[in-house]
């Protein structure tokens, strides 16, 4: 077990970390961008003070990268406040910015790229239209990628807010039109909870904690996605004090479509960063695994995908590339995937080479 | 400070150097099959060897600076910086791979250390007393550094001044100078003694040689000072010396623009920085000639005996 994840399961496991194990953890934590994250887990416990206090410091100091961004998201909302309002479209706020919403501990310390949303699909041309002509552009405006996203995928083409230079990415329902898995969006809808003083609304927890499991372990590539497994370990750890909440949670992946998500999600959540998952409800989620032997090597695959090795080795490289075929494989039938990958290879054969960004003093 | 006979971790063959040194607030570990290398830093940091900690405690950075593959070896030699498990900048010329560290630490400061307002500046110190030299295009702030602590200067730094949130102090940063171009040989001229570095020419910044920073600013390199006057210095061929009162609300403007970090901070780099130039008076100072210039920081800072 690597140093990191025994630590962001269990925060007072620092008070045994030698000065070598000090630098394996913050090395791990670097290159996984967990400082912010972790820095907040130890305040919350009181364990700060019996930090090294570089290492505090240190890891305290990449809290302003999640804080600038939050705020460019509150920024960013009021706007879309203003420019949705004539479409009378509700919005549910997805992922960070919904945690951050909800005040929820996960949100602490947690930087994101793009601010993502939820509308009904008759509202979206509606909704588009508005957001063009109010300050967002298209970001990518090549032909195929744009009939790509309306085709085939679960969100509009993503969009720039030009003010605050962040991206909005516009969903109508989970997962790809393409997907193996299909979850509709009625539920999701029915179940949506509004937000205090605020016109937006989020998913209900149960489904705020399936979603991220169906990003993680369907729609994803796994391997980089600690930060994702930590995002459902917090979940389950602050939601699952609820009452109902476990049997919910089962009841609600069925009716999802997404078990299977749900089963990977509780398994590795459990076994890499300590979650407490109540037995009866792992026993239910069991009878979801994959047979036998797919199932203890994807199992092997994701573990080998997910846990921070440093220096890096090989076999984390294998099983990472095994789990990108893997998660384009369940993104869309065969024909329409290799056609996108024969245009997408060809496209990248026909491009100039990129220049790499060298920025820096 | 170089282990003999450690391998660096992760080398593939037994030859390397493995390096431990402080460099103001950080320790930096640097893994490098390049002996040249080992031998520069050495040269420009040998007096803050970091003697304190033992290999196993975490180092700030841990950087690594090495060959490219075989076959591009071959063709064209190349060296790679390596912060942690990332590559942030383009690949340098074999020959300019001290240049290429220098400036790679730089981007690891610059993209961590936010415990700081980074300002974009040289600075030095006199009697616990800093004055802050902004960087601007064309100001001539790396010479201008390097005359004053010719002149008996303390050097805290020519690139960061980082400013602690908290304290609202000045912490030392003594870095190599990378000094460019022509201000080479005026450097020299006007310091005989300057230890300055070889000459990497044609780099993406022109030619560029390192001065050596002095032991006595590397022994006292944990000293913070009080951060006293702000001069922005612009270099003007055979002009006289022209001083002018700046208002703090465009030294405020300039110096957001122009700090590393000053917008990521938010809040606390706003409070950083209005407490910054509340307390400071600032100037900005035009001259063509290293001598009239010191002379006049030295009447204007009260630091010439007057």
């Amino acid at each position: 077990m690597s140093t990191l994840c025994t630590v962001l399961g269990h925060p007072e496991r620092i008070r045994a970390l030698s000065p070598a194990g000090w630098d394996l953890l913050l090395r791990e934590a670097r290159s996984q961008q967990l400082c912010a994250r972790l820095s907040h887990l130890l305040e919350q416990r009181g364990l700060l003070p019996e930090c090294p206090p570089q290492a505090a410091t240190e890891l305290c100091a990449q809290r302003f990268f999640a804080e600038h961004t939050q705020a460019r998201v509150r920024l960013c909302l009021r706007k879309l406040r203003r420019a949705l309002a004539p479409t009378e479209t509700p919005v549910v706020l997805l992922k960070g910015a919904a945690y951050a919403a909800r005040g929820l501990a996960v949100a602490r310390g947690r930087d994101f790229a793009d601010l993502d949303i939820l509308l009904p699909v008759d509202k979206l041309e509606a909704a588009e239209t508005r957001l063009c002509a109010s300050g967002w552009t298209a970001r990518k405006t090549d032909p195929y990628d744009q009939r790509y996203y309306r085709r085939w995928m679960h969100e509009l083409p993503p969009l720039v807010h030009t003010a605050t230079g962040l991206e909005l990415d516009v969903h109508h329902r989970l997962l790809p039109r393409t997907s193996r898995l299909k979850p509709p969006a009625a539920p999701l809808w029915r179940e949506s909870v509004p937000l205090a003083l605020s016109p937006y609304r989020t998913l209900s927890p149960r489904h705020m904690v399936l979603h991220s499991m169906a990003q993680l372990f369907h729609d994803g590539e796994v391997a980089g996605g600690l930060d994702n497994l930590l995002d459902i370990h917090q979940l389950l750890t602050e939601l699952g004090i609820e009452e109902g909440f476990w049997p919910g949670l089962l009841e609600a992946a069925e009716g999802l479509h997404l078990e299977r998500p749900l089963y990977y999600g509780l398994e590795m959540s459990r076994s890499l960063l300590g979650t407490a998952v109540p037995s009866d409800t792992l026993a239910e989620a069991r009878r979801f695994r994959p047979p036998a032997l797919t199932g203890s090597l994807m199992c092997a695959l994701m573990r080998n995908a997910l846990e921070p090795r440093y220096p890096r080795r090989r076999p984390a490289h294998v099983s990472a590339w095994l789990l990108y075929l893997r998660s384009h494989w369940l993104r869309m039938p065969p024909a329409l995937l290799a056609s996108h990958l024969t245009r997408k290879a060809v496209a990248t054969l026909l491009a100039p080479a990129s220049v790499q960004d060298t920025r820096g003093p | 400070m170089t282990r003999p006979g450690q391998r660096p971790r992760g080398a593939a063959f037994g030859r390397g150097h493995l390096l431990r040194y402080l460099n103001g607030p950080f320790s930096i570990q640097l893994s490098t099959p390049l002996a040249d290398v080992a031998r520069l830093v050495t040269w420009s940091y040998g007096a803050a060897m970091d003697d304190s900690s033992t290999d196993d405690s975490p180092a700030h950075f841990n950087v690594t600076l090495r060959h490219r593959s075989l076959p591009r070896r071959l063709l064209a030699p190349q060296v790679m910086f390596q912060a942690e498990d990332s590559r942030p900048l383009a690949p340098f010329p074999r020959d300019h791979a001290f240049a290429l560290l220098e400036w790679g630490v730089n981007w690891c400061i610059a993209t961590r250390a936010h415990q700081y307002l980074m300002l974009h500046a040289g600075a030095v110190e006199r009697d616990g007393r800093a004055l802050i030299l902004p960087a601007m295009p064309g100001s001539g702030k790396s010479t201008l550094t390097a005359a004053l602590i010719a002149r008996g200067w303390r050097l805290l730094s020519d690139e960061f001044g980082l400013l602690d949130h908290q304290s609202g102090r000045l912490h030392p940063l003594p870095r190599a100078i990378p000094l460019k171009n022509r201000s080479i040989d005026v450097i020299r001229r006007f310091w005989p003694d300057a230890d300055i570095g070889p000459v990497f020419t044609r780099t993406r910044k022109g030619d560029v040689a390192h001065l050596r920073p002095p032991a006595a600013s590397l022994i006292r390199q944990a000293e913070p000072a009080d951060p006293a006057w702000i001069l922005f210095p612009q270099y003007v061929s055979g002009s006289p010396v022209q001083i002018g009162r700046q208002p703090q609300s465009q030294v405020f403007t300039r110096l957001s623009q122009n700090a590393f970090n000053y917008n990521l901070l938010g809040a606390v780099g706003f409070r950083s920085l209005s407490a910054l130039v509340r307390d400071c008076p600032c100037w900005s100072i035009r001259y063509g000639d290293l001598d009239a210039v010191i002379a006049a920081i030295g009447r204007l800072t009260g630091t010439d005996g007057s």
